[in-house]
């Protein structure tokens, strides 16, 4: 044992006014009796003891000596020369996975796992060190290596369990990041469920590693071998032939080793109920289902197991609430204005338009002189001679403009080429369609590149897009009547996939989100806020360009919103993990459920020697007045 | 001033009471057993030549022809002996034991001598260390406070056995012995008792103890324990559990006396000087039923 302060050694000189105080005795207190009679029969009954009695005095005094030995030991902050040497440095990395929520162990496993993980800070000894790693959405250091253990409770505490994917191969590689360049022992504690694939693949890239670079890993794991249904899959997307239709993509599966029974799915658009499906699921069974709907309005659609209970329709009770409900968001579908100039009133062309119920069309035969920049314009035939500024769809044309020249006419154009990333070509096959009278183009010099989407055999365009700064311009080249085009469903697909283009991403949906993915947004100009479904604001940095938003940890709607308070955008995030619902856990036959069965709780309880010093020498004054009290030491 | 003017008023005030209601019990103003020329019949007795022919009830020896003597109980006063304990015991407590033990003794002195009874007073510890003289009349009281205000506590260990055979020794008639003391007696106090019973004496007990005998305070602790009666001390751990054993004793001892006085049917009285002296003597005017 070494001494930190070997000077308050001298501190012991206080043992020679003690023991000089002791040996020179106070007068005692002279209490006059009327007659002894009693109390000699009281104290000659004690006379076997007076051996007792004489030794007392000195054990009173040994009691003041090894009391005061006590402190000046403490003031001299003795070490034992293996707690330097043998300081140990724990890298605590605790799951916040979504699966962690379960409620199989009371009252969940992640307040087990926190309570575990207060054991593990609770056996840290004098001159360990410790760092917690909290494994979310992204892994995260809570709290740097430290051996204050009031600092690591609270940054235990102050972690809070996510819906989030498990993070865990993350952040035990940020453990190891931590651990790297120590000289010390370091042991990587993960306190989990050890559901999910990526413990037992983390466990055994690590024995796969030479000794010398293995790192010391400790699996404590929490919670039970649990049933659980979950809704793994949200997704809506746009009907391919219905502007203001969607589909709907449901995925349920039974992650038990048991059938799970009288389930009800039920589908809600803004609190209507669109569909229940009742469901039986045999034992790891994934139950899918496409449901098509429509609606212009849009709104939050959301998917929820239930089950009925004395009649009524409750929530489906299971070990994780998480993902028994899915939530997508289907923004509102605003009207288009097409203006359609058509000389010859091409029928077929405006009924095409107007049979896409978001389009509010307007139709002349003579070349309107003023048109809102926001109306797209459909010309068909005749063209003005310089495109006006706006989004403008050109069929069959049959003047030179600004941006081409016409050529000669080619009777029979048929399709070779087709541009098959083109949005405006997204579900359009149109190969081997030919295109009557096609008139050849020939684009002007300047400085709009156009795009070509259809090209015939002879390499001639058919169908061209010029991305203008004021606005696109698509030209589709041939004869509408004398051809096959309008035979085809192809035809009204293509004139919305060029609408949907005119008019950007407005309207369109966004996927469901999974937890823990991000996304990019472009956000408008001034002060924007991202909204969680907790009510929690993050304020977004002002950037020009698309942003990142992201990884998100919790299920829900996520809004963001503009300078004024106005939706720019809203996104629905949901589990959607297997791994995260499969509440059964990975076979781990090294991991412990006790810290102590790990040699993580134990020693001298984590403090100095000088503070149970301390604490014998209060102990001892304690223990010395109880006898005092008593009269059994003076 | 031990017996001012105020106490000379409760005096005279008790003796009224006990002349009132009080006559005889106290004390027991009674007879003697001697036959003699009283006015009380007592019986009758076979006459024998030389006896007084005067004394022959002819009524009966008109009836039965029998010549019997008629024979009258003797009226005597009663002797009435109060036996002071002055030893350093009795200067303990607050007010001192023997003030108390003096004004009681003083009080029932003058009741007796108010009802025309003899009293004598004898103050002993360790032996008998003063006397006041067999007296009579109501005119002797003020004698008897000058003496009892010139007993000063004294001696070493009461000798209550030796004390009582140095009383027992002087020739006079036997009466009521009215004890006024502790009873701290190392040896025992039974055996006085018993000497004076043997010798036709009535014992009339009258036990004073002071509050702090009976609860000790500021016991606890090493402490040197001083006897006043001895004047030894002794170093000493005093605790809870010695200071509750003291009570028991204490309380056995209380109940000792009382089982000595009940079983040899003796008058006792125990009392704190808590109580004044005027307090204690109507509360035994009451115990022997005169006052309610």
């Amino acid at each position: 044992m070494n001494l930190t302060n070997p000077a308050a050694l001298l501190w012991l000189l206080l043992a020679v006014p003690l023991v000089v105080f002791y040996v020179l005795k106070f007068r005692l207190r002279r209490v006059p009796v009327s007659t002894v009679l009693f109390w000699r029969q009281i104290f000659d009954e004690k006379k076997p003891r007076s051996l007792w009695q004489r030794l007392r005095h000195l054990v009173s005094l040994l009691v003041q000596l090894v009391l005061l030995g006590f402190m000046i030991s403490a003031l001299t902050e003795p070490f034992f020369s293996g707690e330097s040497l043998n300081r140990r440095r724990v890298i605590l990395v605790l799951d916040t996975s979504a699966g962690m929520a379960a409620a199989d162990v009371a009252p969940n496993r992640f307040a087990v796992a926190r309570e575990k993980s207060h054991e593990v800070i609770k056996g840290l000894r004098f001159r360990d060190e410790m760092a917690i790693v909290e494994a979310g959405v992204p892994p995260r250091v809570a709290c740097g290596l430290t051996g204050h253990a009031r600092t690591l409770r609270e940054a235990l505490d102050a972690i809070v369990p996510a819906d989030g994917p498990a993070t865990l191969t993350d952040a035990v590689a940020l453990a190891r990041r931590l651990a790297d360049g120590s000289d010390t022992e370091t042991r990587v504690v993960v306190v989990t469920d050890g559901c999910g694939d990526q413990l037992p693949k983390l466990l055994a890239d690590e024995e796969k590693k030479p000794v010398e670079k293995r790192l010391n890993l400790t699996v404590i794991r929490v919670g039970e071998r649990t049933a659980n249904v979950g809704i793994t899959r949200l997704q809506v997307r746009r009907s391919p032939v219905d502007p203001v239709g969607y589909e709907t993509l449901l995925e349920v599966q039974n992650f038990a080793d048991e059938p799970a029974g009288d389930i009800r799915l039920v589908l809600t658009l803004n609190g209507k109920t669109l569909d229940v499906i009742p469901l039986t699921l045999k034992p790891g069974e994934v139950f899918a289902k496409v449901i098509e709907s429509t609606t212009a309005d849009g709104g939050a659609l959301a998917a929820e197991l239930s089950a009925i209970k004395d009649g009524k329709e409750t929530p489906y009770a299971d070990a994780l609430a998480a993902d028994n409900a899915a939530t997508a968001f289907l923004p509102k579908r605003e009207k288009i204005p097409v203006h359609l100039h058509a000389p010859k009133n091409n029928l077929f062309l405006q009924m095409v338009l107007a049979a896409n119920p978001l389009v509010t069309l307007t139709t002349s035969r003579e070349l309107p002189k003023d048109t809102p920049a926001a109306t797209i314009k459909v010309y068909h035939v005749e063209t003005p001679a310089v495109i006006p500024p706006g989004n403008v769809l050109i069929v069959e044309p049959g003047k030179d403009c600004n941006l081409y020249t016409l050529g000669a006419t080619i009777p029979l154009a048929m399709v070779v080429k087709q541009d098959k990333e083109s949005s405006i070509l997204a579900h359009v096959r149109l190969d081997n369609v030919v295109f009557p009278d096609a008139r050849t183009l020939t684009f002007l010099p300047g400085e709009v590149k156009p795009q070509v989407l259809l090209t015939s055999v002879g390499g001639e365009p058919l169908l061209t897009l010029f991305d203008r700064p004021e606005g696109k311009v698509v030209v589709l080249t041939g004869d509408l009547d004398k051809g096959e085009l309008p035979f085809r469903t192809a035809f009204p697909i293509l004139a919305t996939n060029t609408l949907g283009l005119f008019v950007g991403g407005a309207g369109e949906l966004r996927e469901s989100l999974a937890t823990g993915s991000v996304t990019a947004l472009t956000l408008p100009p001034g002060e924007c806020e991202l909204r969680g479904p907790d009510g929690s604001v993050r304020k977004l940095a002002a950037t020009t360009g698309k942003t990142t938003l992201g990884p998100f940890d919790r299920v829900g709607l996520w809004t963001v919103t503009g300078p004024a308070g106005t939706v720019v955008e809203t996104f629905a995030v949901n589990l959607m993990s297997k791994a995260a619902s499969d509440l059964r856990p990975a076979d781990l036959p090294a991991a412990v459920t006790n810290p102590a069965d790990a040699g993580l709780v134990g020693g001298y309880g984590g403090r100095p020697v000088w503070w149970y010093l301390v604490a014998s020498a209060f102990a001892l004054a304690g223990l010395e007045w109880y006898l005092y009290q008593r009269r059994w030491i003076s | 001033m031990l017996f001012d003017s105020e106490f000379l008023k409760k005096l005279e005030y008790l003796s009224l009471i006990s002349k009132r209601v009080f006559r005889g019990s106290l004390l027991a103003q009674r007879r003697t057993m001697q036959m003699g020329s009283g006015i009380e019949f007592a019986d009758h007795r076979t006459y024998y030549p030389g006896d007084d022919f005067r004394a022959i009830d002819w009524n009966l020896f008109a009836r039965h022809n029998e010549l019997l003597l008629k024979r009258f109980q003797e009226e005597e006063d009663l002797h009435v002996y109060f036996l002071l304990d002055c030893s350093q015991s009795m200067a303990f407590g607050a007010p001192p034991k023997f003030d108390f033990a003096r004004q009681v003794a003083a009080a029932l002195a003058y009741i007796a001598l108010a009802d025309l009874d003899r009293i004598g007073v004898t103050a002993f510890a360790d032996d008998i260390v003063a006397d006041f003289p067999l007296t009579r009349g109501k005119g002797r009281i003020l004698a008897l406070l000058k003496f009892l205000e010139s007993v000063e506590p004294r001696g070493v260990d009461t000798d209550l056995e030796r004390v009582v055979s140095g009383f027992l020794h002087r020739a006079q008639r036997p009466g009521l012995v009215v004890v006024v003391s502790d009873l701290y007696d190392p040896k025992g106090f039974e055996r006085g008792f018993d000497l004076l019973r043997h010798r036709k004496y009535e014992p009339h007990v009258i036990q004073v103890f002071d509050r702090y005998e009976k609860e000790p305070e500021g016991m606890l602790g090493d402490v040197e324990m001083w006897d006043v009666e001895s004047g030894s001390s002794r170093k000493v751990t005093v605790t809870e559990k010695n200071l509750r054993t003291y009570r028991q004793l204490f309380n056995e001892f209380q109940e000792k006396v009382q089982a000595y006085c009940n079983r040899y049917g003796l008058g006792c009285t125990r009392t704190s000087t808590e109580v004044t002296f005027d307090d204690l003597i109507l509360r035994m005017m009451r115990a022997a039923g005169a006052v309610k």
